[in-house]
């Protein structure tokens, strides 16, 4: 069955009913058939990311609604392009066969039914919001949200990959995984802060760069073991709330 | 006995080859930009290609010596088709290796995203090895382990110095 006979809502459809027929369809196809599909999903993630974005923006208002809106949608997808590579380079190295275009319609089948899960869990978000909960209780929220997305397109990816039984389905998957998590986390490192406090007097769009998530990892853990690297932590200034 | 098999690779060899260079020349580049120094850029394909030289002729040996007996050409065939395994994974390290390295400012993190990116693939490429000799009995397993361990403590060793330096 070829994906061209669905429109992009009817693929967006069986995303969420029957994913089943969404991974057959990839291991089926070639590169060029995949191309409609792999149009949809970029733009599926994009939307449902800014709608996220939009709504975790919100938490402090103002400009931070566009922000986050701009950000979310970049990360994933940033994170896919950078990831994907690394699936098929892995397997064909374990002696499966290349398909860069269908593995990317992987990567990013699961990433859009990541996006969209979070997508459904916007009212949540503004619930949040509109008690007034706070900030680190809203953080907490959003990684346990998250955290659920990206399990489910985990595991999208894995029956996808297990479906081919081609040699090697493990190694790739675990690969992907290690480079996805490292790429992700240092990718939403660096386009930080998503959700800011709503006494924040300004919202950056990007904070200055502080060296990478391990370099933080490494600091915390050097001041846990009370090796400081710096004379005194930062004051905050009398005139910020 | 174990005898190299005869499936077809994925993707013309040449290119699994020039990739066996390539890409630790890549990965070498990560660090030379970190270091504004361009000896990782030759040294690293350099400790790749020497170490592989250098120690598998041993691996032949020790398997013909164990009653496990293939025939050269067969494998060679099979340390070749590992090194382009070997080539092939760690180009599709390289992207996320340089976007990891560009948004650090720590050198030391440089150099750890750089060994895990080469240790992943040589650990990928090992694998490939072992499953095309088609290693059966115990003592060809403990003789290819050996191998291993020691092809990756003297590549591994020599990947150390070559931070030393930098550091």
């Amino acid at each position: 069955m070829m994906i061209q006979e669905y429109t992009a809502l009817e693929t967006i459809d069986l995303l969420l009913r029957d994913r089943a027929k969404i991974l057959a369809t990839t291991q089926a196809a070639g590169d060029r058939d995949v191309m409609p599909m792999l149009r949809t999903m970029v733009a599926t993630i994009a939307i449902c990311m800014a709608i996220v974005g939009a709504a975790l923006g919100t938490y402090r208002g103002g400009v931070q609604i566009a922000y986050a809106a701009v950000k979310l949608p970049l990360v994933l997808l940033g994170t896919a392009a950078l990831s994907a590579p690394a699936l098929t380079a892995i397997g064909v190295a374990l002696g499966r066969k290349p398909r860069f275009a269908a593995d990317l319609a992987l990567v990013l089948s699961a990433l859009a039914f990541g996006a969209l899960l979070l997508a459904a869990c916007t009212p949540l978000i503004l619930l949040g919001r509109s008690i007034d909960l706070d900030y680190h209780r809203m953080i907490l929220c959003t990684v346990a949200m998250f955290g659920i997305a990206g399990i489910a397109a985990l595991r999208m990816i894995a029956s996808g990959l297990a479906g081919e039984d081609a040699l090697g389905w493990r190694a790739a998957f675990a690969g992907l995984c290690i480079v996805f998590t490292l790429v992700g986390g240092q990718l939403s490192w660096a386009l930080r802060p998503y959700l800011v406090r709503p006494r924040a007097p300004e919202a950056p769009f990007v904070r200055e760069v502080e060296g990478s998530l391990f370099d933080a990892v490494t600091q915390a853990l050097d001041s846990a073991r009370g090796i400081y690297t710096r004379e005194a932590a930062p004051v905050p200034s009398r005139s910020e709330p | 006995m174990s005898v190299a098999i005869d499936t077809p690779s994925p993707l013309p060899r040449g290119f699994g080859l020039a990739a066996a260079a390539l890409a630790p020349a890549a990965i070498g580049g990560i660090l030379a930009t970190q270091f504004a120094a361009v000896t990782p850029v030759a040294v690293t394909p350099a400790i790749v290609l020497g170490v592989i030289a250098a120690t598998s002729p041993a691996l032949y040996i020790a398997l013909a010596a164990t009653g496990e007996a293939p025939r050269v050409p067969a494998v060679a065939r099979a340390i070749a088709v590992a090194l382009a395994a070997f080539g092939i994974a760690l180009t599709g390290f390289v992207l996320p290796a340089t976007f990891l390295s560009l948004t650090s400012i720590s050198a030391v993190t440089s150099i750890v995203i750089a060994t895990v990116a080469l240790g992943g693939a040589a650990v990928l490429g090992m694998r490939r090895l072992a499953r095309e000799l088609v290693l059966e009995s115990l003592s060809a397993w403990v003789v290819f382990a050996v191998w291993s361990i020691a092809t990756l403590g003297i590549a591994g060793r020599l990947w150390w110095d070559l931070a030393r330096e930098l550091v």
